[in-house]
C-alpha cells in the first residue's frame, strides 16, 4: 500500500489529475476575480456553473459541435449573472441573499431543462468529450509528457487566461477601472467612470467565465450531466478567489491545491486504500476551510466589497 | 399605528403579488413541459390540502421547515449568513442516532438524552464557524457551506460503514428502538407528536426577540460598530447565536429521526435547509413572516410530490418557483424602498418650499 503511494506511476497520475481537477475551478475563480475586484461578491457562482453545465451540454448534444457547445455555456453564463448583475447593482440587494437565491433557481433550472429537454431514461444521455490532445514526440515524453501534455485543449485555454486575466486587471485601463470602482466607487464616479457600468461588466465577465467552467465539467471533464455534476465547485472557487487575495497567479495556485486534494481522493480510492472513500470526500472541501483560515486575516478586501453604490448617497 | 397596519397591509399584499407573478412563471414552465398548468395547480392543491391525511403530510412537513427557519432566523438576524442548516441539521440527527442505538438505558433516559446530544452537536458544528469568523476572519458563508459537504461525507461514512444496518446493504442505520419513536396523533397518519415541540418553540420565538438576549443579536445586525458602542461583546455574542441557530436546527434533526426517519439514512437533510432559508428570508425573519411562509412552502412541497406522481410535471418545476420566489421578493422589496425614498425626498422638498413661502 504505501509502496504503492510512493511509486512514480502512483505520483505522475496523480499530478495530472491534479491539473484536470484544478481547471473546473480556475475558469470561474479568474472571472470572480474581476466580480470581486469591483466589490461585489457573487455567490451564484454555483447555479451559474449549473446553467452553463447543462446548456453547454444541450447544445453540444444537438449539435454534434462542442465549442458551440462551451460557446453556449458561456453566452448562458453572462446572461444568467446579468440577473445578478441587475439584483445587485441596480436593484443594490443584499448579495448574499441574491446569491443564494440565484443558486436554488440555477439548481431547480437545470435539473428542469434536463427532464424537458432528455426525459426520464434509464442511461444518462451521453457526447463524445473533448479528447486529449496528443503532440508528437512531446505526448510521449516519460513524466513531463504524461502530466502536462495529454490533457484537452480547454485545460491549456484555461490556464492560459491566467495571464490574460493578470495582464488584463493590471495592465489596462478597464483593469484600473474595475479596480477603482471596487476600492473608491464614488471617487471613481467624480472621475467619470461608471461605476453601474464597470460594475456590470464585471459581474457579466464572471458569469462568462463560470459558464465556460460548468460547460467544462459536462463536456470536457464528464460526458453527461447529473444534478451534482458541479459539486460545490462554485462555492469552492469563491473561496479561492478569497485564498487568492484577489491575484490570478495565486488562484491558479490556490485551485492547483483543491485539484491535488481531490485528484488524491481519486488516486487513492483507485488503490483501494484503507481510508473510506467517504472521508476522502471530505479532503477539498477541509482545504477549502484550510485555505480560508490562512488567507482570510492577511487577505485586503476591495474597500467597497459588498456594498452598492448610489448616487443618492453620502 | 394606522399607517403601520397600512404598510403592513402593502408589504403582504406586495409579496402575494411576487408569489403569484412566480406562480405564473411556474405555469409556463409546467406548459413547456407539455402539461396542462390548471391540472399541475389543482393536483397541487389537492395535494396539499384534499383530504385530512394531506394535511396531516403538511403539518410532517411544517416540523422541520419552521424549526430550521427560526434557527436560521436567529443568525441572519445578526447579519450572520448560516448557510449551513443541512450540515447542522445533519450533525444533530448523526448524534439522536447514536444516543438511541448505541447507549443501553431505559427509553425514559435516552429520549431526553438524546435530544441534549442533538442539540449540543449542532449548536458547535454551528459555533465552529462563528468561531472561524472571530478567529480567522474566516467568511462564514463559506466555512458552513464546506461544513455541508463535510457533514455529508461523514454521514455517508457513518451509513455505508460503522453504522450500517447489518441486516441490508442500504446506506442506512438500524431502526431505534420502538420505545424511543415519537407517537402518531391520528392513528396511521404520520403527524406525530414532535408538532408540540414545534409549537412550543414558535410561542417561545416570540417572545425571544424581546429578551436581551435577542436584543443583543439585533444589535450585531446593525454593524459591529453599533454593537460595541452599545456595550455588545460582539465576538462572544457571534458564537453564541451561532450556536442557539444551529441548536434549532440540531433539534429539527432530532424530530425527523423520530418523527418519522426512525434511522439515518444517506441524504437525511433532503432539500429542508434550502426550503427553510427560503422561508427565513421570505417571512422577513420575523416569526409571523416565517409562519405564513412555512405553511406556504409546506404546501408547495406536499402539493409538489402529488403533482410529480399523478402528472407528467417534474418536481423541479417546485425548485424553479422557489428560487424566482426569493428573486422576486428581493427586487420587491427594493423597489418599494427606492419609491418610499423617492416620495420621502419630495416631500421634503415640498415642505421646505412651503417654509420658505
Amino acid at each position: 500500500m504505501l509502496s504503492n503511494i510512493f511509486s512514480l506511476s502512483f505520483l505522475v497520475s496523480l499530478l495530472a489529475g491534479t491539473i484536470r481537477l484544478a481547471t473546473p475551478i480556475l475558469i470561474p475563480a479568474l472571472g470572480q476575480i474581476y466580480t470581486q475586484r469591483a466589490g461585489i461578491l457573487n455567490l451564484s457562482v454555483e447555479g451559474t456553473m449549473l446553467m452553463g453545465a447543462i446548456s453547454g451540454f444541450t447544445v453540444a448534444c444537438a449539435t454534434g459541435s462542442l465549442w458551440l457547445g462551451l460557446l453556449t455555456g458561456i453566452v448562458v453564463g453572462m446572461l444568467f449573472s446579468l440577473i445578478m448583475a441587475w439584483l445587485s447593482i441596480t436593484v443594490r440587494a443584499n448579495q448574499v441573499i441574491a446569491g443564494i437565491g440565484l443558486n436554488i433557481l440555477g439548481a431547480g433550472f437545470a435539473a428542469y431543462l434536463y427532464r424537458v429537454i432528455f426525459g426520464i431514461r434509464s442511461l444518462p444521455a451521453q457526447i463524445d468529450s473533448f479528447q486529449q490532445i496528443n503532440i508528437p514526440v512531446l505526448s510521449d515524453l516519460p513524466i513531463i509528457g504524461q502530466i502536462f501534455i495529454q490533457h484537452n485543449i480547454l485545460v491549456y485555454l484555461a490556464f492560459l487566461l491566467v495571464p490574460l486575466t493578470w495582464f488584463v486587471i493590471e495592465k489596462t485601463t478597464f483593469g484600473l477601472k474595475i479596480k477603482a470602482v471596487g476600492e473608491h466607487p464614488k471617487a471613481a464616479d467624480s472621475k467619470g467612470i461608471s461605476v453601474y457600468r464597470i460594475r456590470y461588466s464585471a459581474v457579466l465577465i464572471g458569469g462568462a467565465y463560470a459558464g465556460m467552467g460548468g460547460a467544462f465539467m459536462t463536456i470536457a471533464y464528464m460526458n453527461s450531466f447529473t444534478e451534482s455534476v458541479i459539486g460545490g465547485r462554485g462555492y469552492i472557487s469563491v473561496a479561492v478567489v478569497i485564498f487568492a487575495r484577489f491575484l490570478p497567479s495565486r488562484a491558479m495556485w490556490g485551485a492547483l491545491l483543491f485539484g491535488l486534494a481531490s485528484a488524491l481522493q481519486l488516486r487513492l480510492q483507485a488503490l483501494g486504500a484503507a481510508i473510506p472513500s467517504q472521508l476522502l470526500l471530505m479532503l477539498p472541501y477541509l482545504a477549502t476551510i484550510a485555505a480560508l483560515i490562512f488567507a482570510s486575516k492577511k487577505a485586503e478586501f476591495p474597500s467597497a466589497y459588498t456594498l452598492p453604490y448610489s448616487r443618492l448617497e453620502r | 399605528m394606522e399607517s403601520k397596519l397600512k404598510s403592513t397591509v402593502k408589504e403582504v399584499l406586495g409579496t402575494v403579488i411576487m408569489l403569484a407573478l412566480a406562480l405564473l412563471v411556474g405555469a409556463v414552465l409546467v406548459v413547456i413541459s407539455g402539461n396542462s398548468p390548471m391540472e399541475a395547480y389543482s393536483t397541487m392543491l389537492r395535494g396539499a390540502f384534499g383530504s385530512a391525511q394531506k394535511i396531516c403530510e403538511l403539518f410532517v412537513e411544517l416540523i422541520p421547515i419552521l424549526l430550521m427557519a427560526f434557527g436560521i432566523s436567529v443568525a441572519f438576524r445578526a447579519q450572520l449568513w448560516n448557510i449551513g442548516a443541512t450540515g447542522q441539521f445533519t450533525i444533530g440527527a448523526i448524534a439522536a442516532a447514536a444516543v438511541a442505538l448505541y447507549i443501553p438505558v431505559p427509553s425514559g433516559i435516552a429520549i431526553p438524552l438524546s435530544m441534549i446530544a442533538a442539540v449540543v452537536a449542532a449548536a458547535f458544528w454551528a459555533a465552529l464557524a462563528g468561531w472561524l469568523k472571530n478567529r480567522f476572519n474566516a467568511n462564514e458563508v463559506i466555512t458552513t457551506l464546506m461544513l455541508n459537504y463535510i457533514a455529508n461525507c461523514f454521514l455517508l461514512y457513518l451509513v455505508n460503514g460503522p453504522m450500517q444496518d447489518p441486516e441490508t446493504d442500504l446506506s442506512q442505520s438500524a431502526l431505534v428502538p420502538v420505545g424511543m419513536m415519537l407517537t402518531r396523533l391520528f392513528g396511521d397518519y404520520r403527524l406525530h407528536s414532535g408538532i408540540f415541540i414545534m409549537l412550543i418553540v414558535t410561542v417561545i420565538m416570540f417572545f425571544f426577540w424581546k429578551t436581551n438576549f435577542g436584543y443583543r443579536i439585533n444589535l450585531i445586525g446593525q454593524g459591529e460598530k453599533v454593537a460595541t458602542y452599545a456595550g455588545v461583546n460582539v465576538k462572544r455574542t457571534t458564537v453564541m447565536t451561532m450556536m442557539l441557530s444551529g441548536a434549532l436546527i440540531g433539534l429539527a434533526g432530532w424530530i425527523q429521526i423520530f418523527g418519522i426517519q426512525y434511522r439515518i439514512l444517506s441524504g437525511i437533510a433532503g432539500s429542508y435547509g434550502d426550503i427553510a432559508t427560503i422561508v427565513a428570508l421570505l417571512g422577513a425573519l420575523n416569526p409571523y413572516g416565517i409562519i405564513a411562509a412555512g405553511v406556504f412552502f409546506a404546501a408547495l412541497r406536499c402539493g409538489g410530490n402529488s403533482m410529480q406522481r399523478m402528472t407528467d410535471v417534474p418536481f423541479s418545476v417546485v425548485d424553479v418557483i422557489e428560487g424566482l420566489i426569493i428573486i422576486f421578493v428581493i427586487a420587491k422589496t427594493i423597489v418599494n424602498n427606492k419609491t418610499l425614498g423617492l416620495r420621502d425626498k419630495f416631500r421634503r422638498k415640498q415642505g421646505g418650499k412651503a417654509h420658505v413661502e
